[in-house]
């Protein structure tokens, strides 16, 4: 039969300072865990939302990113009238070839950063359906004019709407912003090809392209084709493949992740043993009372674990509501976090703590709180009562 | 000292709380000291490999833009440049499919030395590495991530050059914190030619050595003025700003470190408060009957400061050294990583010593100061400023 | 074994036949009770009196359930407790003692309400009964008034009150008080010893007693004087008895002494 619950959260309240030092530990090590665990997935979505499934992105063989790859004319106009390719209203194939350069531009802060510049054809809007203009126009070919995204206006100098952009070998006019849903687009600029081409000087007109596929069965018939075609060395794989690839990159950060967790979390179980510890030792009299009243030894272990758990569970509430307000202290003060891939682009991350880093410090914190609670539960629920009553 | 006995004995009064607060002290010290390995291997990295003799030179536009190699001559040739040489980004992935993971650059085999003289590398090697068109340099820290030998054979696919390169590895640039590969650019040549394309006549990158640190300014002026109005402008800066700006990007992740560690030192405060806490409330009769006894209260204080100090810091040493055996595992399995960079070479450098030191004596004894002080019925202020 | 009669039925609520207890204690070896029997009448209030180390509080322990003796047995109610499990002890104790402490051993946490229907939770009685018999036995003490009260906030004698409401609630048969009087005033002492009394008078409760103060001569029915871990008889008890009431500021000729 056991105690009531009332038992051991009033005891957790009746020593408010030891509680709150003991949640407090508690509390820190969930916001590290949930800021890194935050910042990962940020990473990932941001990534993971870039792809289209009906998409197919076509590279030279052997390139890991569009922006290391050569596509030359002829393969371009030969795969363009390949069988399975959508079309759009006006028979037209939604094929879509760019440009990829990474020139240098010069953050507001004073910094230099690689940005990924997509030089596209207007089709490009089309493949691309997450893409959205949403302040002033797309640019017109011809006119020296880009295209910035969300997360590219306002980081880098000159990069908002009417103001005008340096990057590559001039000056560059910006007519417009796009959304595309929270993906890495939206770190890019978009530029018409011819004009990139002639600016980055390069051989080829274009780096890779983007195609997408008429239905799910044309798909693996055209990457098998494109794959396999005698002329050209392509390779042609899912958009969603492509960006989980790259996406890889922030795994070895789960590393990092993972053994702060560990070394932290047993850290602050040490502590909340100690605080239980000391909490039996000065509970032993009504410990004994217990006992002697007949409540049984899996009631007061229950009871203590229970006050652990309580305990862990106060330094995840403090925690997670601390984490919040931190990601958004970090959000209006550093903008967004950027990450430099080993693409020689930088991806800007919105630091965004989601409900899915909240559980992975949920299981931590509850992790501490059993492991923390364990020892000193079992020693209560295993003090004799005679010795526990002895008088002093 | 003659306390020493009495704060010993202390400690051992409850051996079970001892080690469970000395524990998470030391975890806590532990990962102070991983944290600062992170950014403190950007700036070691900036100090061992970079000389402020040493410019890059690459074009205006970005790294990514190429410029012609017979720009380099020019270079090699003003006045004050003591020697030049071009490299090239292979982007060579070694066995996983299309990732990079060191840094890999066709380069000048004869100009090279002369540009690096400060690099460890033997003398015969760098013979090997001219007279073999195949041969290449291996950076220690890539040499001790695979486990290479030298003679050994490797082969890289390149993900931004349509040819794969077998090279044979004749030498090692013998310092930790060199990931680098180099090899002949020669050989890029040959292959590109062998496919039918015309071989390499960009460089992606021009270093140069000026032979006087002071006229540095001057040759960087000079190298930009002379390629001025031509096909590639080129921006100079020195290698430790080019470096700097490399790394620029990870500034963010490395706020977010700093952050950490600072919540992590907080939780040192909080364990060692509490528990200093704890056993001051347990063992106020006792402490009352040493102040009858005719103990004062500055002694009182220092006494049970003093516990919380020699167990802060007998945390702290033991977790300092945890963390330089924690590191080397992890040198081995991390090391540069696309996304750490060199943060992910987790190197305990002095200054990070230094600070986990410091971060636990100090914190820990701070901690310990407001208990101490409510036991010894004294104002914190005053505590303070009798015992320092 | 003469008894101050009362007119109550004398069949033995609790028999204890040769109990010995031996413990450890560091380096020596404590031999708390040698050999000790003596019946218990139900309906009787007794106490168990002698100097410190008697052995005393151990037999009290015995009686209750709480330990277990190394020779011998202990039957009350017509169950050995010796044939009982650690868990079957613990719950016999439940059913059948009420205990009351020295120190009060209420639980800070908890309001007097709640620290009186605590033994309540070990039975299958729904939450309002549960309620409603502790707001019962605190009446039967006097303190319906601070049903809210923490102990904190509550006085030695009116703690040690909720603590023999507490003891009655589950209305058991056995009621064992240790020390009951130790941590109290004159004052207090005797409204406790007087209400313990009320509970074998009015209730027909068996009260079983440790205690050190002389007080308790005008209310128990016998006394057991133990020295040493044996149980005085015959002119050993007179004499223990009369040095009591020598203390207590009684005259020490001709009274009623339990053997």
């Amino acid at each position: 039969m056991p105690l009531p619950l009332s038992y051991s959260l009033r005891n957790v309240r009746a020593r408010p300072t030891r509680s709150a030092m003991t949640a407090g530990v508690i509390a820190l090590v969930v916001i590290a865990c949930t800021l890194f665990l935050g910042l990962i997935s940020s990473l990932k979505r941001t990534l993971v939302t870039s792809g289209d499934p009906r998409n197919l992105v076509v590279m030279r063989k052997g390139s890991d990113n569009d922006g290391a790859s050569q596509i030359s004319l002829a393969a371009y106009q030969a795969i363009r009238y390949f069988d399975g390719i959508a079309r759009d209203e006006h028979d037209r194939p939604l094929v879509s070839p760019e440009l990829v350069v990474q020139p240098f531009f010069r953050t507001r802060a004073g910094g230099r950063e690689n940005v990924l510049v997509r030089g596209v054809e207007p089709v490009a809007l089309q493949v691309h359906d997450t893409v959205r203009i949403v302040a002033g126009r797309m640019f017109a070919p011809s006119a020296h004019e880009v295209v910035v995204g969300r997360g590219v206006a306002g980081r880098y100098a000159g990069a908002e709407l009417g103001n005008t952009v340096e990057f590559g070998r001039g000056q560059w006019r910006v007519v417009g912003v796009f959304d595309a849903g929270g993906s890495s687009f939206e770190s890019e600029v978009w530029v018409d090809a011819r004009e990139l081409g002639n600016d980055a000087k390069r051989v080829y007109p274009y780096s890779g392209i983007r195609l997408r596929t008429a239905s799910a069965a044309d798909r693996q018939r055209l990457e098998d084709r494109i794959d396999n075609d005698p002329k050209y060395a392509l390779d042609a794989q899912p958009e969603t493949e492509y960006y989980a690839r790259q996406s890889e990159s922030a795994n070895s950060l789960y590393v990092l992740v993972v053994g702060i967790a560990i070394l932290a979390g047993v850290g602050a179980g040490f502590g909340a043993s100690n605080t239980m510890y000391a909490a039996v030792q000065a509970r032993t009299a009504e410990i004994g009372t217990l006992r002697a009243l007949g409540f049984s030894r899996g009631a007061i272990l229950a009871a203590f674990q229970i006050e652990a758990l309580a305990l862990a569970g106060l330094g995840f509430g403090l925690g997670a509501a601390a984490s919040y307000g931190l990601s958004a202290l970090l959000a209006a003060a550093v903008g967004g976090i950027a990450f430099g891939a080993s693409t020689f682009t930088t991806n800007v991350v919105a630091l965004r703590v989601g409900a899915a880093d909240l559980i992975g410090a949920l299981v931590l914190a509850v992790v501490i709180g059993v492991c923390g609670g364990v020892g000193p539960a079992w020693r209560a629920a295993h003090l004799r009562p005679i010795e526990a009553l002895r008088k002093a | 000292m003659k306390y020493a006995g009495l704060v010993l004995a202390n400690l051992g009064r409850n051996k079970l709380r001892t080690v469970l607060t000395g524990g998470a002290i030391m975890l806590a010290v532990v990962l102070v000291c991983l944290l600062l390995t992170m950014p403190a291997g950007l700036d070691a990295l900036l100090d061992a490999l970079a000389s402020n003799t040493r410019i890059s030179v690459h074009n205006k536009a970005g790294i990514v833009y190429p410029m012609p190699h017979a720009f380099t001559r020019k270079v090699r040739q003003l006045d004050g440049v003591a020697a030049a040489v071009s490299t090239t980004w292979f982007g060579g992935a070694y066995e996983e499919a299309g990732r990079v993971t060191f840094p890999n650059f066709a380069v000048e085999v004869e100009h090279i030395r002369a540009v690096y003289p400060d690099y460890p590398i033997a003398p015969e090697q760098l013979a090997d590495f001219e007279r073999y068109r195949d041969a290449a340099l291996v950076g220690r820290q890539t040499m001790q991530k695979y486990r290479w030998r030298i003679g050994e054979r490797i082969t890289l696919r390149s993900t931004v050059w349509p040819v794969d390169l077998d090279f044979r590895i004749v030498g090692e640039i013998a310092d930790e914190h060199a990931p680098y590969l180099w090899f002949n650019r020669e050989y890029l040549d040959q292959a590109l030619r062998a496919t039918g394309r015309p071989g390499l006549g960009i460089t992606g990158m021009i270093w140069a050595r000026a032979s006087d640190p002071n006229r540095v300014n001057a040759i960087m002026r000079e190298i930009d003025d002379m390629s001025r109005n031509s096909e590639a402008e080129t921006a100079c800066e020195t290698e430790k700003s080019f470096f700097s700006n490399f790394f620029g990007s990870l500034q963010g992740l490395v706020t977010i470190i700093l952050i950490v560690t600072g919540l992590v030192t907080l939780c040192i405060v909080f364990i060692a408060a509490n528990t200093a806490s704890m056993a001051v409330r347990e063992r106020s009769g006792e402490l009352a009957v040493l102040k009858a006894i005719g103990f004062g209260r500055r002694v009182i204080f220092g006494m049970l400061l003093a516990e919380t100090a020699v167990l802060s810091v007998v945390a702290g040493v033991t977790g300092v050294l945890v963390a330089v055996g924690l590191t080397r595992a992890l040198r081995v399995f991390a090391g540069w990583s696309p996304a750490l960079g060199p943060l992910g070479n987790f190197l305990v450098t002095p200054t990070v010593i230094v600070d986990g030191l410091f971060v636990s004596l100090v914190v820990g004894m701070l901690a310990g100061v407001v208990p101490s002080a409510g036991a010894a019925r004294k104002s914190v202020v005053q505590a303070l400023h009798e015992v320092f | 074994m003469s008894s101050v009669s009362i007119g109550v039925p004398s069949t033995p609520l609790i028999a204890i036949r040769g109990v010995s207890r031996r413990y450890v204690r560091g380096p020596d070896d404590i031999h708390a009770l040698e050999r000790v029997s003596l019946s218990i009448p139900a309906g009787h209030f007794v106490a168990f009196m002698g100097p410190s180390g008697s052995g005393k509080s151990t037999l009290l322990n015995l009686v209750s359930g709480i330990d277990r003796p190394d020779e011998g047995h202990v039957v009350v109610a017509g169950q050995v407790l010796n044939e009982l499990s650690e868990d079957e002890l613990a719950r016999w104790r439940a059913r059948h003692v009420g205990l009351i402490f020295q120190f009060f051993n209420l639980i800070p946490v908890l309001s007097a309400r709640d620290n009186v229907a605590l033994p309540l939770l070990l039975t299958h009685l729904d939450k309002r009964e549960r309620v409603r018999r502790a707001e019962t036995a605190l009446r039967v003490v006097g303190l319906d008034h601070r049903l809210e009260h923490y102990p904190r906030t509550l006085s030695g004698g009116e703690q040690q009150r909720v603590a023999i409401a507490r003891a009655i609630v589950t209305d058991p048969d056995l009621i064992v008080a240790d020390e009951p009087t130790g941590d109290l005033d004159a004052r207090n002492a005797e409204a406790i010893l007087a209400l313990l009394r009320q509970l074998r008078h009015d209730f027909g409760k068996t009260v079983v007693m440790v205690t050190h103060d002389p007080r308790a001569l005008r209310f128990v029915d016998d006394v057991f004087h133990l020295d040493k871990g044996v149980l005085l008889e015959g002119d050993d008890a007179e004499r223990a008895h009369a040095a009591i009431m020598l203390a207590a500021g009684h005259p020490p000729a001709g009274t009623g002494t339990g053997r």
